[in-house]
């Protein structure tokens, strides 16, 4: 009964005798995979997705965009439509060669699917698609939307599935039948929230992984992640927020292990919700500013990991040299402010009130991200001494995304997502229903002009009209003080000495397994 | 004296563990709360006598803290159930009949879903957070006390002393203070104390999941589950309120069991 | 023998249908508007219309007696709804990880039945002496430790330090080891006591005492006699047991990382996953009620005097 259970550890001790385990990577992850569908978000996990499926067109080291599926493409004049050559020769895994009309059903099954895309302008700006020849198809926008490649080339949902992958009922919003994709990895195990393993697919119209197989082994805990690649059971731990600061610190300065921090993939923001509490006070939220310590963080609840953010926008990407002012930490201030503002202590109370409501904070964060838990911890106490009564909620993935939605908080982590979100799509949620970002934006004055302001700064086809009106965005921001960058957020592996060429990808969720080799 | 000597010693320790919860503001050398990042994870030393936690927080402090919690919540349960039960139990076992088949077919159902789930499911259920945590122990705890009270009242009904109070018509509310509470009460509260090391258990073992008490608040079985992460470099932090916990159930067990070898003897 | 069969089978048909009862109605008291929840997670814009229709879609705006009575026949073909969480259905999730469970727990108890008794006759034949006491104590202060943080310790020692067995996860034989007597040693203690209590007891009955007066050779005695004497209150805790060592399990589950039952509830308790929380009360206690059952026919057909005695207390 136990051996008929066909676990992951008899796997690799099998292999390890027939000395297969040359070139087999193990790696572990917080969550079960999922099926991996390749239009569809959670349950199913990025990274899988990136290693199974392929998009249209790729995002360069330098952000260029770069031929994926598609060999070329052109943008009409008018930016409403695009038509691109698919690459001649493309094998699914299931032997289905790609054809033009594959990709059209792929993209119109997820514009179909609208409601869980709405706020993904490239699923909702496409009008329709057009078969043109069995591998050109055009593809017609609603209006122009100036990032619409860059957007393609994100892990999700503009992905390809073979035909095969496709349920009976022909969409995939409920699932698919089989993960069959054009990609170098084809998945050839999987036991639910155990293991799964991933082979290369030797018939890649691209560069062939230098690894044979990839096996990913579920593991929740923190801790249990640590040990684990202490005894050996696995080779690498890949992703910031699967280990707390500290426990990359201890394993840097261990020789049995090698560590690699990328550059800046995106910045680390909380974000205010200025339509719900205290937060509707511009003063809390400048008081909290100032009374926000990034050093100290940095230093000491990052382990000095990451830079501080002295701009919205990481460096390097698009509009990020406009100089974006952050608060400075001058906590004297911060108390004077909420004096001023009425905030004070009533005799012998522990936290600020103001005509009988008390100074309460409440901040959610996802149970799972260790960093998130020890920011929010530290900032708990910090500013305790401020008077502020901070009340933290630690959910589980869906029940964080539920409460982010529903508006029911005064603080929230509200990261950019890097490459290629960043900044439009960051600007973009801001004006979306239900969205983190417009929850900031809801309670600043003239909020209907900002909002109008990023609208149209999307839609815009003038560069200089852009520049101008982003300035214009960071502006108001800064003036509401409703973001606080804290650093740039970087990406961190952790591997023992086995694995060679280890690097990041420019999107900050995809592991670049295709490069890694074992020694 | 030395039959005694069991029931001595461990009320002194019992008393200890009180006076601990009661005076931690005092006892304590730091505010539990109050963080002091640059010092984090520090081993023992005249400052933090028994080091710091992830976030600076003084471990000693917030073990005496801890103990608050823990004997507050415990004594609470306590408390509750009591009076919950000795009313379920003096109802069914006095009045028999059909409320005593309803109620203790109520019994018998709460009952049947083992203890720690059926708290759990009920913080799932409410939420968490530390009055849920109360509401949920609680409402497992009066379950199995009810039935056993309602056993004594009912074979005390059946007393001679009882029966005659029956015979001259002394209204039943009297019988019950009268005769049947006086007996009900100190051995059920004796049970109860017996109990008292498990409900501490159960607390510690929700809060260690994430179900009981929320951060910021000074909880030992949280205080283990904080300090998951930092096994590999301080396991202190995982040992000490573990050591904490042991000590004080092992306490309360201890004391529970010489005062009713005590009182056994006595009867 | 009949009588107290069916005694027996009507009072745990009750106590099934007041299982449902309390399933059901604890969904009544959660804070969360299910038809609001399903909008947000599936980012649906929540128009009044939709919220009205979806309301009438589940079936919520009928009297509670109705939704009962629907809920329950769902139950009754084992459709629990889906997960919240997964997006799967709930049978499928509870019984995917049942095996895992159930071969923790069978082990455990293995273990906890094998040690008691071997300690237990051991502890009662011997009555005092400072081994008796050691052990004693050694047993006491076990039962006051808790089982997350036992676990912890033996990961730490065991297998960190030692390298002895496997950390965490799940495949091998040797992966059950530690898990399940860490689960197994939050019962030991008690069921040590209570043989040896219960020996000691039956070994002072005039039968035994009769039997050793006829020359029947000791072990003998102690087979038949004091322990069959002891069964059935051996075999109606060990039904109660059954229930503790799903709860233990959640615990020992949540520190060894093992996808199991226990594991599973615990998630869903912290996702507020309803559907899942249902059918766990459901299945969970029904199968503890059975059990049980079982246990107390077992108990009347070894000991007569409990057939006599009558059924309910």
């Amino acid at each position: 009964m136990l051996v008929a259970c066909g676990n992951s550890d008899d796997k690799t001790k099998k292999d390890k005798a027939k000395g297969e385990n040359e070139h087999v990577l193990t790696i572990s992850w917080p969550k079960d995979i999922g099926e991996v569908n390749p239009h569809l978000y959670a349950p199913n996990e990025m990274f899988a997705q990136a290693m199974i499926y392929d998009p249209l067109v790729r995002y360069g080291n330098d952000g260029q965009i770069e031929p994926g599926l598609a060999t070329a493409w052109e943008m009409s004049q008018d930016g409403k439509s695009y038509i691109f050559t698919l690459r001649d020769n493309v094998l699914y895994s299931d032997g289905s060669q790609l054809t033009a009309d594959n990709v059209k059903r792929n993209i119109e099954t997820v514009v179909e699917n609208i409601a869980p895309h709405s706020w993904l302008e490239v699923v909702a700006v496409i009008d329709r698609v057009e078969v043109l020849d069995k591998l050109k198809l055009q593809i017609h926008l609603k209006e122009p939307y100036y990032p619409f490649l860059q957007e393609l080339t994100l892990i999700r949902p503009l992905r390809m599935l073979g035909d095969s992958g496709f349920p009976a009922s022909g969409t995939t919003k409920d699932g698919i039948e089989k993960a069959v994709g054009t990609g170098p990895w084809i998945l050839t195990d999987y036991k639910q929230d155990n293991f799964a393993e991933f082979s290369r697919n030797e018939h890649y119209w691209g560069e062939k992984p230098k690894l044979e197989k990839v096996i990913v082994k579920i593991i929740p805990d923190s801790q249990a992640r640590m040990m684990a690649l202490e005894k050996g059971d696995i080779d690498l731990i890949f992703g910031s927020g699967q280990l707390a600061p500290e426990e990359l610190r201890v394993l840097e300065k261990n020789p049995q292990y090698q560590t690699l921090i990328s550059e800046p993939s995106s910045t680390r923001i909380l974000s205010f919700n200025s339509d719900y509490g205290v937060t509707q006070d511009k003063d809390v939220r400048l008081a909290l500013q100032y009374a926000f310590d990034r050093q100290t963080i940095i230093e000491h609840v990052l382990n000095g990991i990451e830079q501080e953010a002295k701009s919205l926008f990481a460096p390097g990407f698009p509009y990020s040299d406009i100089p974006f002012e952050s608060y400075s930490y001058d906590l004297e201030k911060a108390q004077q402010l909420l004096d001023k503002a009425g905030w004070i202590f009533e005799e012998g109370a522990p936290f600020r009130s103001k005509d009988g409501q008390a100074l309460t904070i409440t901040i959610p964060y996802n149970s799972n991200d260790q960093v998130h838990k020890s920011i929010f911890e530290y900032l708990q106490g910090a500013w305790r001494e401020l008077g502020v009564d901070v009340k933290l909620i630690g959910e589980e993935d869906q029940l964080f995304r539920t409460r982010s939605k529903t508006g029911e908080f005064n603080v929230i982590m509200n990261d950019t997502w890097g490459a290629p979100y960043d900044p439009h799509m960051y600007l973009r949620m801001m004006t979306g229903e239900k969205q983190i970002g417009h929850y900031a934006l809801k309670g600043t004055a003239h909020s209907e002009q900002l909002a109008a302001n990023i609208a149209k700064v999307i839609r815009s086809t003038d560069e200089s009209e852009r520049q101008s009106l982003y300035e214009t965005i960071l502006q108001t921001i800064h003036e509401e003080a409703i973001f606080m960058p804290l650093s740039y957020r970087t990406n961190y592996l952790v591997a023992n000495q086995r694995l060679a060429n280890l690097s990041f990808s420019m999107q900050q969720f995809e592991v670049p397994l295709n490069q890694y080799e074992v020694k | 004296m030395k039959k005694h000597l069991s029931l001595i010693i461990s009320s002194l320790l019992v008393l200890v563990l009180v006076v601990m919860a009661l005076f931690a503001p005092w006892l304590a050398p730091h505010d539990p709360y109050t963080t002091d990042i640059a010092n984090k994870l520090q081993g023992f030393s005249m400052q933090y006598p028994l080091g710091t936690d992830h976030l600076g927080r003084c471990v000693l402090s917030r073990l005496l803290y801890g103990t608050r919690t823990s004997l507050l919540l415990a004594s609470g349960v306590l408390f509750i159930t009591l009076i919950i039960s000795i009313i379920v139990g003096c109802l069914a076992g006095y009045i028999g009949g059909l409320v005593d088949l309803v109620l203790m077919r109520i019994c018998d159902v709460l009952l049947s879903i083992p203890d720690f789930i059926f708290a759990l499911v009920i913080v799932g259920a409410l939420g968490g957070g530390i009055k849920n945590m109360f509401v949920a122990i609680s409402f497992v705890s009066w379950v199995g006390f009810a039935r056993i009270i309602r056993n004594m009242v009912r074979s005390l009904k059946e007393s001679t002393y009882v029966q005659y109070a029956r015979l001259t018509g002394v209204p039943k509310r009297k019988i019950i203070r009268r005769h049947i509470l006086p007996f009900v009460f100190p051995q059920i509260f004796l049970l109860k104390l017996i109990g008292l090391g498990s409900t501490i258990l159960l607390i510690s073992e929700l809060s260690f999941l994430g179900l009981g008490v929320t951060a910021p608040m000074a909880e030992w079985g949280m205080m283990i589950n904080d300090s998951k992460t930092y096994l590999m470099s301080e396991p202190t932090l995982m040992f000490i309120p573990g050591i904490m916990i042991s000590l004080t159930v092992l306490i309360f067990n201890w004391f529970g069991d010489a005062l009713r070898t005590a009182m056994d003897a006595k009867i | 023998m009949f009588a107290f069969f069916v005694k027996r089978l009507v009072s745990m048909l009750l106590a099934l249908f007041g299982i449902t009862i309390i399933a059901f109605g604890l969904i009544r008291f959660i804070p969360v508007d299910p038809v609001e929840a399903y909008f947000t997670i599936n980012q649906i814009p929540a128009t009044e219309e939709a919220m009205t229709s979806m309301r009438e879609d589940m079936g919520l705006d009928q009297p509670l007696g109705t939704q009962y009575i629907v809920w329950l026949s769902h139950a009754l073909q084992l459709d629990f709804g889906t997960s919240f969480v997964s997006k799967k259905a709930v049978a499928t999730e509870l019984f995917q990880r049942f095996e895992t469970t159930f071969l923790l727990a069978v082990t455990a108890l293995v273990i906890i039945i094998v040690s008691s008794l071997t300690i237990g006759i051991w502890s009662a034949s011997k009555n005092s002496g400072w081994l008796d006491w050691l052990t004693r104590t050694a047993i006491f202060t076990i039962a006051s430790m808790p089982s997350f943080w036992l676990a912890f310790l033996f990961i730490y020692t065991v297998a960190l330090k030692w390298g002895v067995l496997p950390l965490m996860g799940w495949g091998s034989f040797a992966h059950v080891i530690l898990p399940s007597i860490t689960l197994a040693l939050g019962f030991i203690p008690y069921y040590i006591r209570l043989i040896r209590s219960s020996m000691r007891e039956e070994m002072k009955k005039p039968h035994v005492l009769f039997a050793r007066a006829r020359g029947v050779k000791e072990t003998v005695i102690l087979r038949t006699h004091i322990f069959k004497g002891i069964l059935p209150q051996l075999i109606t805790s060990l039904a109660m047991t059954c229930g503790g060592l799903l709860g233990g399990a959640a615990i020992i589950e949540n520190v060894f990382a093992i996808s199991g039952v226990g594991h599973f509830i615990v998630e869903a308790m912290l996702a507020r996953d309803y559907a899942v929380l249902q059918a766990f009360i459901v299945i969970i206690g029904g199968l503890y009620i059975i059990v049980n059952f079982i246990a107390d026919i077992l108990c009347a057909v070894i000991d007569p005097r409990v057939r006599l005695k009558g059924g309910a207390l």
